[in-house]
């Protein structure tokens, strides 16, 4: 069965998404009412899947990501987050979260984003999409550092596929329009995941570098 | 205190040191003069004349052209009269006239209130009295004019640069404001109001029937509030953040995808795509049958932004849209197309029948 840990400051909410999970046969580890509490709870807990939301008193959902895949790198991290919160949203996915969804899905679309994230798949919403879109368009239009990493880039087929998704195709209506393989529509989504998080990984090493901050960090 | 009350003060500081230094010019030549008595009484009306407008400038009603036209008489008839107190031989050496600079405030007070215009033309006003007073269009008198003109249209344009600068720092603060403001409403909205409105619109979903009804409303009503909350204000230069004009589109059956980043574009233009967009969403509503979905999805491609609207309705094939459009019988789509035309940008249709409609625009910035 698979383990899941729900956090979100709205206890009606956190309990209600809780017992959605409980009913639809996924077991619910522990729950989390702040960002704080999260990170102290799961290395306990140990949870597979961390269905998160973003805005969190204490510790803000992106770096609740971030020491989550710093204690454990296999834990899967999908956001459950109102719309609206981009800037929050992608942040977060960069940080290593490799699935979004909106609170207003329905419960269908929850467990079935849950057991996809604890599969290894992304789940991308149409708005996470955009938001991956416009980052690698945004990170190719601004003038590389020298000495830095180049940008990261897609493939034509990659931005093919996102654009689809951002249109709101399913993964198997674009493998038809493609005409290529259900996985390999999928495996072309989480590459583009994969680039943006390297990317990421990269630029905080660079960052760190930069400030000095190597020697503390080894 | 604002740049007006400044600049005014300024003015009156420096019409009552020309008066002073003029003093010294006249008590030092005191004796080469043909009608002293004439001298003291100029000087007398320049002291009160400095008084009185330190006053009158000092209020904000009484800044207006008749007092800058009394101002400007004032000067120029100080400067004519020199011509009847110096003695004759002196202002054909080119003698400097009795107020000397006091003469050119009213030039810099015209500069103030009226620009770089208003500068030049009473800088022609007391260059003409200039003449007057000197008899002929001697060297100096052309230099004297040449400054004259120069310092009303510096003074004039800065005054304006200034004035400009003022406005833009206000309404700069002014959006912060209600930004900052908006970003405690959303904050307390979302804690709240929002949470609540979601839970009861999947709840409702959930439980069928006339609850779902309840919570679509719901739902719609949750991102109608949340756009309303995160809505960005118009910035400073008159530009719009298209992602917020788009978003305020989406409901239930309409989702709306965009970049992370703001994408800034002229108001007028920001609010041209939107109408489009709308159309497009309005088109869909009427043509694609009921349970149509739709997706917004704004792209920024640097020197174009490209907007894309789908929805999986009963679309049509493109045999029967060629028709249409021979037929003129286009209307929604033709919209939209003359819009986005207008724009200097280009719509695509694609459709075909049962798998839905996709309209892509594409405009310039």
């Amino acid at each position: 069965m698979t383990r899941v840990m729900v956090v979100d400051d709205h206890p009606m909410w956190r309990e209600g998404v809780a017992r959605d999970l409980t009913e639809g046969g996924f077991e619910v580890v522990a729950t989390a009412g702040d960002g704080g509490e999260a990170v102290r709870r799961a290395p306990a807990a140990r949870p597979q899947v961390v269905v998160l939301d973003l805005q969190l008193p204490v510790l803000s959902g992106v770096e609740v990501t971030r020491r989550l895949l710093a204690a454990d790198p296999a834990v899967r991290v999908l956001v459950l987050s109102a719309s609206g919160e981009h800037a929050d949203v992608l942040e977060a996915v960069k940080a290593g979260a490799t699935g979004y969804l909106v609170k207003s899905a329905s419960r269908e679309e929850l467990l079935d984003a849950v057991t996809r994230t604890a599969q290894g798949e992304a789940v991308f919403t149409p708005g996470l999409a955009g938001l991956v879109l416009g980052e690698f368009r945004r990170l190719s239009a601004s003038p590389t550092v020298p000495a830095g990493p180049a940008a990261p880039r897609l493939t034509d087929r990659e931005t093919e596929v996102l654009r689809l998704v951002a249109k709101g195709l399913s993964y198997k209506q674009i493998a038809e329009r493609l005409v290529i393989s259900h996985r390999t529509v999928q495996n072309h989504v989480q590459n583009t995941l994969t680039k943006l998080q390297l990317h990421n990984r990269v630029e905080l090493v660079r960052y760190a570098i930069e400030q000095g901050l190597d020697d503390e960090l080894s | 205190m604002g740049i007006e009350t400044a600049v005014w003060r300024a003015l009156a500081v420096f019409r009552t040191l020309g008066l002073v230094y003029a003093l010294a010019v006249y008590l030092r030549r005191y004796d080469e003069y043909a009608h002293p008595i004439g001298g003291w009484v100029v000087l007398g009306l320049m002291a009160g004349w400095t008084a009185v407008t330190a006053i009158a400038y000092g209020r904000p009603h009484l800044r207006r052209w008749p007092l800058l036209a009394a101002d400007l008489a004032v000067a120029m008839s100080t400067v004519v009269a020199t011509r009847f107190i110096d003695d004759f031989d002196r202002i054909e050496a080119g003698a400097q006239t009795l107020p000397v600079v006091w003469a050119a405030t009213p030039v810099l007070a015209f500069a103030v209130r009226g620009g770089w215009p208003g500068g030049v033309g009473a800088a022609c006003g007391v260059g003409v009295a200039d003449l007057v007073h000197r008899g002929a269009l001697t060297v100096p008198t052309a230099n004297n004019i040449v400054l004259l003109l120069l310092a009303g249209a510096v003074v004039g344009y800065m005054m304006s640069l200034a004035r400009r600068g003022e406005l833009a720092l206000a309404r700069a603060l002014a959006v912060r404001a209600a930004g900052r403001e908006r970003e405690r409403l959303s904050r307390d909205i979302h804690d709240s109001v929002l949470q609540v409105l979601a839970l009861v619109g999947r709840r409702g979903q959930e439980a069928g029937g006339e609850a779902a009804e309840i919570g679509r409303l719901a739902a719609d009503q949750e991102r109608a509030l949340r756009a309303l909350v995160s809505a960005a204000p118009e910035t400073v230069d008159g530009e719009l953040d298209l992602r917020a004009l788009l978003s305020a589109y989406a409901t239930s059956s309409v989702t709306v995808s965009t970049p992370a980043t703001p994408v800034v574009l002229a108001a007028a233009r920001a609010r041209e795509i939107a109408a489009a967009v709308g159309a497009a969403l309005a088109n869909v509503a009427a043509h694609a049958g009921e349970a149509a979905r739709a997706w917004v999805l704004l792209e920024d491609a640097g020197s174009e932004v490209v907007v894309s609207v789908r929805d999986d309705g009963n679309g049509f094939d493109r045999a029967r849209l060629e028709e249409a459009r021979a037929e003129g019988r286009l209307g929604v789509a033709a919209s939209i197309e003359g819009r986005v035309r207008d724009l200097g940008g280009t719509a695509v249709l694609d459709s075909r029948p049962g798998a839905g409609t996709e309209v892509e625009l594409r405009v310039p910035r």
